[in-house]
């Protein structure tokens, strides 16, 4: 029997949240720049969130918050056995997808035309699209600051799609997935180990190349 | 002597543009050209839509009107469409939802019934 307490988070779960932070704190950070660029620090914020089936029904309600979403979400994992161990490591090859979503509205452009709803949120999502796709391929984040577990993260697709929505709306809403594939390392619980001998062992290279171990140990003829 | 259809085109005066024994409204319709008329007829804002496919409810909201086009004629305008030129205005429409709360829209889509005499109108969400 495995003898202690499964209670941890696996690493595809760590990997998701941390995506989520990258894109989270990332944003906050350009809308800092953005300040100090003298441009509108709107333009640079993402409302973040992870394993959300319906993240834009905040575009359907009255008066909705306009700001882009970004929804992280796990999708498969396959395992490369030639990289992996039997014992402890698996190297997991995992897609996340990330979803962006960006709403529009049809205005009027202040003067004898207008801006219609259906260009503005595709647009919308387009812009957010740049600004994840930038971050999250940006050389600070090679291994997604996850040095040691997270081999490499790649952008394996980008393909647009309509949300399910009716035809007919009363919103403009468009959405691009993100396919990201993450490679990191798996671990399992390993058997606790018990000492069954204490041994003390000097290795030596002589002039010669010649290696000499002394082995001390106790034993009982 | 007016056949059915002509009857039936004549009850729309009460069916749908009478406000006390009828479902009447006031909607305001503006045209590209800043045209603007006062009528009365249908309309609706509801945030269930049903998959026509599938027949169950899915997440959207679906604003619409209904309007006579002969009395849409009468005020000088034309049959609504959805203008796609960026560099023209939309049909704009107006109206209160039951509470009394304003709302401004653009024809998404227009779908008139020239039997009947009757133009529906697919509105969505705009700004001035």
């Amino acid at each position: 029997m495995i003898d202690s307490l499964i209670d941890k988070q696996d690493t595809f779960e760590i990997v998701r949240d941390q995506i989520a932070f990258i894109l989270a704190s990332e944003s906050v950070s350009q809308m800092a720049l953005a300040v100090l660029a003298a441009k509108d620090p709107d333009d640079w914020k993402l409302n973040v969130y992870t394993e959300r089936s319906n993240a834009f029904e905040q575009f359907l309600s009255e008066d909705p918050e306009p700001t882009p979403i970004v929804n992280i979400w796990y999708d498969n994992s396959n395992f490369d056995k030639s990289s992996s161990n039997i014992m402890e490591r698996q190297k997991s090859e995992t897609i996340y997808n990330i979803d962006c979503y960006g709403y529009g509205v049809a205005s009027s452009d202040g003067g004898s035309g207008h801006n219609p709803g259906d260009r503005e949120a595709a647009f919308e999502v387009q812009r957010t699209l740049r600004l994840v796709r930038n971050i999250l391929m940006a050389a600070t984040y090679t291994h997604l600051d996850l040095q040691g577990i997270v081999w490499t993260r790649w952008t394996q697709s980008i393909t647009a799609f309509q949300p399910e929505l009716s035809g007919t709306q009363y919103e403009q809403v468009q959405a691009i997935r993100l396919a990201l594939q993450v490679d990191f390392n798996e671990f399992s619980p390993q058997v606790t180990p018990e000492e069954l001998e204490l041994i003390h062992v000097d290795v030596k290279r002589t002039g010669d190349g010649k290696i000499i171990v002394d082995a001390e140990y106790d034993y009982t003829l | 002597m007016p056949g059915l259809i002509d009857i039936a085109e004549a009850d729309l005066a009460v069916t749908l543009e009478d406000p006390v024994f009828g479902f009447g409204q006031d909607i305001t319709v503006t045209d590209p050209d800043g045209v603007t008329a006062g009528l009365v007829g249908f309309s609706g804002d509801i945030a269930q839509v049903i998959d026509p496919d599938t027949g169950t409810a899915i997440s959207g909201r679906l604003a619409h009107v209904d309007l006579r086009i002969s009395s849409l004629e009468a005020a000088g305008l034309g049959l609504p469409k959805e203008i796609t030129k960026r560099t023209e205005k939309p049909w704009i429409i107006d109206f209160d939802d039951i509470q009394g709360n304003p709302y401004k829209f653009k024809v998404q889509q227009s779908n008139p019934d020239r039997t009947s005499g009757m133009v529906t109108c697919i509105l969505e969400a705009y700004v001035e």
